[in-house]
């Protein structure tokens, strides 16, 4: 990386018109990562004919989980091509800036240092190929959370390039990120002074409390159990007491889950405060003042007025970050995804301003 | 008695410790005695209406740091409903959480004469 490759260089968030906070970027093969493995590691893919990390044990509604206008003329894959990634989102929808949340499943490696190196290469190819590429992208830093200690040796080596702007973690993990042993990741974030971002996906427990439903549409309803349960976990566990300066983006888990959630928990933190001492107020207070939550896959009441008592039951205008998760197939139109009655100023916030002030751009 | 007050019975009456309810000026109360303090709550919590009288005396636990060795605070000033485990302080009747919004009302209690008095308005 040089200095010119790592200065971040847009114009100034005043002028901004709309920001992505869900944008997929996947290599197209192992072949794209080999440059940046080293000679014992590349020895080893070559020797083992490994193609990259298990594919989906839901097969998606569409190949590569993709819409089907995003296979690029290249040839390459959805999300594999930025060129083509820039013409079709970007210069399209006019995107100031956009986060790219790389999901390469190396946690499900149980090769601890295979899977490092994987998540070193992971992070060097996006800020090389990605990062490189356009102004607007902007990245995410890929970490092996079954390695907490070598994960935040990774964040302080890649936040040194200012343009990625935040930790990614995957929601299905092995343990709920609430116990001590993830401390390792959110200390980096801090000391680096980036955000933490979970996202959906993963290669630890199943999406549900129950165990592995049968198909994809159980899994794709079912993520918000995952993400309640981490976030509960990061709040009782005292994350936030132990981070003050930690923010929090819940990446592509719904939000209309989130106002029952904090009235239980408020509630049960009135009886049971004893048993979590450490925290110094509601449990709610913790995650409005800490956690923003994306739009997509957004929520679509049969009224859309209920959207607007939803957000008003989470009481805070700052909390939802605009996001389309291209180029999946269950993409967010910048133009149709927010119904009408999300307008004026919070309209404004969600597409703009809540992930300037959430990301610092 | 000379003074003006509700006569909730004899101090021997109640155990130190115990937690009872006792009917007056038309009220449910229960009233905690810790030796020669009583504390008198009106019986019933203000989050579901149970009767703090089924419930039981114990501590605050300290704010304490993630992983330190909690400390119990004020053995005998906190009185815990049966039902959802809402703790108020005995002092004051104020929840130990939201406690400008949710108390229960107190009255001061005090002895004269070996008698238990209260001040009802």
């Amino acid at each position: 990386m040089t200095e010119v490759e790592s200065a971040v260089e847009t114009q100034e968030a005043s002028t901004f018109s709309l920001i992505d906070c869900d944008v997929h970027n996947y290599p197209n093969s192992i072949e794209e990562l080999m440059p940046y493995l080293s000679a014992r590691w590349q020895a080893y893919v070559r020797q083992s004919g490994f193609s990259g990390p298990g594919g989906p044990t839901y097969p998606k509604g569409f190949a590569q989980a993709a819409r089907r206008d995003a296979w690029p003329p290249s040839g390459l894959k959805p999300g594999g091509d930025p060129d083509f990634a820039r013409e079709q989102l970007l210069d399209e929808w006019g995107i100031d800036l956009a986060i790219l949340n790389p999901l390469y499943g190396m946690t499900a490696l149980h090769n601890l240092d295979f899977a490092n190196a994987l998540m070193r290469a992971v992070n060097a190819w996006t800020a090389h190929t990605w990062l490189g590429s356009d102004t607007r992208w902007r990245g995410s830093i890929v970490v092996n959370a079954n390695d907490p200690e070598n994960a935040a040796a990774e964040i302080k080596r890649a936040s040194a390039d200012t343009r990625f702007v935040q930790v990614l973690l995957l929601v299905r993990s092995s343990a709920p990120y609430g116990k001590r042993q993830f401390r390792p990741i959110f200390a980096a974030a801090c000391e680096a002074g980036l955000p933490v971002g979970i996202h959906f996906g993963g290669s630890g427990n199943p999406i549900t409390a129950c165990g592995w439903p049968s198909y994809y549409i159980e899994d794709h309803t079912a993520m918000s159990q995952a993400f309640e349960a981490q976030l509960v976990s990061i709040v009782c566990e005292g994350v936030f007491c132990e981070f003050p300066e930690l923010r929090l983006a819940l990446i592509e888990g719904g939000f209309a889950w989130l106002p029952g959630l904090m009235w239980r928990l408020d509630k049960n933190y009135r009886g049971l405060h004893s048993e979590v001492p450490w925290l110094k107020k509601l449990p709610s207070e913790y995650i409005l003042e800490h956690c923003c939550a994306t739009t997509q896959p957004m929520e679509e009441p049969k009224n859309p007025q209920h959207l607007m008592q939803l957000i008003e039951m989470i009481g805070r205008d700052e909390f939802l970050l605009f996001a389309t998760d291209y180029p999946h197939w269950d993409f967010d139109s910048p133009d149709r995804a927010l119904p009408p009655v999300i307008a004026g100023d919070l309209r404004q916030k969600i597409v703009v301003d809540n992930a300037v002030a959430f990301y610092g751009f | 008695m000379a003074s003006k007050g509700v006569d909730l019975g004899a101090v021997e009456a109640f155990a130190d410790g115990a937690v009872q309810r006792v009917e007056a000026g038309g009220r449910g109360l229960v009233v905690v005695r810790r030796g020669d303090v009583f504390y008198v709550l009106r019986d019933i919590c203000p989050h579901q209406g149970a009767r703090l009288s089924d419930g039981q005396v114990t501590g605050q636990v300290a704010e304490c740091s993630l992983g330190g060795e909690p400390a119990l605070e004020r053995d005998g000033e906190i009185l815990v409903c049966p039902w959802h485990g809402w703790q108020f302080d005995l002092c004051t009747g104020r929840s130990l959480v939201d406690g400008e919004k949710n108390r229960v009302r107190s009255y001061p209690a005090r002895i004269e004469a070996g008698r238990v008095l209260l001040e009802l308005d």
